[in-house]
């Protein structure tokens, strides 16, 4: 109860002062070139990883990836490049 | 990024487990990078890690049971460690850095530009005297002084620049112009017809045009008259006649072809073989054979350095064009063009280079049946004016 009374306040405040809310809300920022490049910053671990299908935490729930040929290109704390094929992002 | 992983060297790993999204997590809290990673299967995957993440990784794999092994190592480091046991290769890497070097800080090619009649040789040589020559050291060369010196040496040259572009020295030059010839006005002269023609032009700066627009003129009719008498007081007064006079005038060439020379037209297939001629050496790099049975041979020299430099390395390009003979009567058209050509190539050697070219006619003939003979009439546009001194009695 107190947790989402909190996470409302902090949507109006960021919506009041045009602040982002990745960093604001803590939400995952993804950003995609095309269709072969994915880049999940704030993420919360690799769920599943083969391929054809990538599953990642994050702090909205899992993040689904479907594809062909994907590889991890980069993974450090914070962020995650997929590089391959993509064909689903699911939430 | 990458080239960063490259300096510093890196290994390419590959795991076997079971959980290879926990082995993944872990190393991720534990502040390894992981790049590059592929599933090849479901137990196995490739991933490239740093040197120093490596050595923490044991701990990881351990606790989550995979197998880690090393693929490859890949990066500067390791490459200087396999570099460490072959020292001549170093040896000869450094022995040749520093003969490029050298080498570099020689003068290879001289190169002039902008010379019109100043003969080359002569540039190159007063350069030579000053230090400007192919194998010389380009330190210690003082430009703009041996500048300032090749004007001062050279009155047919007002400007020179040198420039020293990696092996190559540029010289640009400037000549001298030649003041236009003095027309001596004092001595009193005639313009006379250099040929027949019809005038199509005339514009006379000074004296008494005795022609006029649309005349018939013979060699050495007066055109323009020296003598100039006034009309009122019918005083005579000699000048020198200046005029520009513009006429038709005809050239005629002619050939003949034979008819039985056999004709030939190329194919348009070719064979080129090429050589490289090192004054001593002959060597053949391309070289295949030839499958025509007619052919023509062409052959061209393309020196490596320019003509007469350094080195006497020059590419010998010899091709070779299939040809096909054909019939005489087949061939009366082709023959016809080759005469026209024939004759056209004889009369322009007598047309004058500033002559302007209006029309042309050709004719042909036939001679016991056997010859072709073609004749070309071309009509020019010259200046037919030519100056003719008067000699008072």
């Amino acid at each position: 109860m107190r947790k989402r009374k909190l996470n409302e306040v902090k949507t109006a405040v960021s919506e009041m002062f045009e602040l982002p809310k990745d960093i604001m809300l803590n939400l995952p920022r993804i950003s995609m070139i095309g269709n072969n490049q994915m880049l999940v910053e704030n993420h919360r671990g690799v769920i599943e990883y083969t391929p054809q299908k990538i599953r990642l935490n994050s702090t909205i729930g899992v993040i689904r990836v479907e594809g062909q040929d994907m590889d991890l290109k980069n993974i450090a704390a914070e962020d995650i490049m997929i590089t391959g094929v993509i064909k689903l992002v699911e939430f | 990024m990458k080239l960063w992983n490259y300096i510093v060297g890196y290994l390419v790993i590959k795991v076997d487990g079971l959980s290879l999204e926990k082995f993944i997590n872990l190393t991720i809290s534990n502040g390894i990078f992981l790049w590059g990673i592929k599933r090849s299967g479901y137990t196995t995957m490739t991933a490239c890690i740093s040197i120093s993440g490596f050595k923490k990784l044991k701990g990881i794999a351990r606790k989550v049971r995979c197998r880690v092994r090393i693929v490859d190592k890949r990066g500067l480091p390791f490459l200087l460690v396999r570099l460490r046991h072959r020292k001549m290769l170093l040896v000869g890497l450094t022995a040749f850095l520093i003969i490029l070097y050298v080498l570099s800080s020689f003068i290879w090619i001289v190169d002039v530009e902008g010379n019109v009649k100043v003969p080359e040789d002569k540039l190159l040589n007063a350069l030579a005297k000053y230090g400007i020559r192919p194998g010389a050291f380009k330190k210690g060369l003082d430009i703009s002084a041996i500048e300032n010196r090749l004007v001062i040496d050279m009155p047919d040259i007002w400007w020179v620049s040198i420039q020293l572009k990696g092996t190559r020295a540029i010289v640009k030059v400037v000549e001298a112009a030649q003041p236009p010839p003095m027309v001596d006005k004092d001595t009193p002269c005639n313009i006379v017809a250099s040929k027949d023609g019809i005038i199509h032009e005339m514009v006379v700066l000074e004296g008494q045009p005795m022609v006029k627009e649309g005349d018939t003129v013979k060699k050495g009719q007066l055109l323009v008259s020296g003598v100039v008498e006034d009309p009122e007081t019918l005083a005579t007064r000699f000048v020198h006649a200046m005029a520009q006079i513009t006429a038709r005038t005809w050239y005629e060439g002619e050939a003949v072809c034979s008819l039985d020379e056999g004709l030939t037209r190329r194919t348009g297939r070719k064979v080129v073989h090429k050589f490289i001629d090192m004054g001593r050496w002959v060597v053949e790099y391309q070289k295949g054979d030839i499958p025509f049975k007619y052919y023509e041979v062409e052959e061209k020299k393309v020196p490596f350095f320019g003509e007469g430099r350094f080195f006497p390395v020059t590419m010998i390009v010899r091709e070779y064009y299939e040809v096909e003979k054909l019939s005489a009567s087949a061939s009366l058209q082709d023959l016809k063009e080759i005469a026209q050509k024939k004759a056209m190539e004889d009369v322009n050697k007598k047309i004058p280079s500033n002559a302007k070219i209006v029309d042309k006619r050709v004719k042909y003939d036939m001679i016991e049946g056997k010859e072709i003979k073609a004749t070309v009439y071309v009509e020019v546009l010259e200046n037919i004016a030519q100056e003719q001194k008067i000699t008072v009695e």
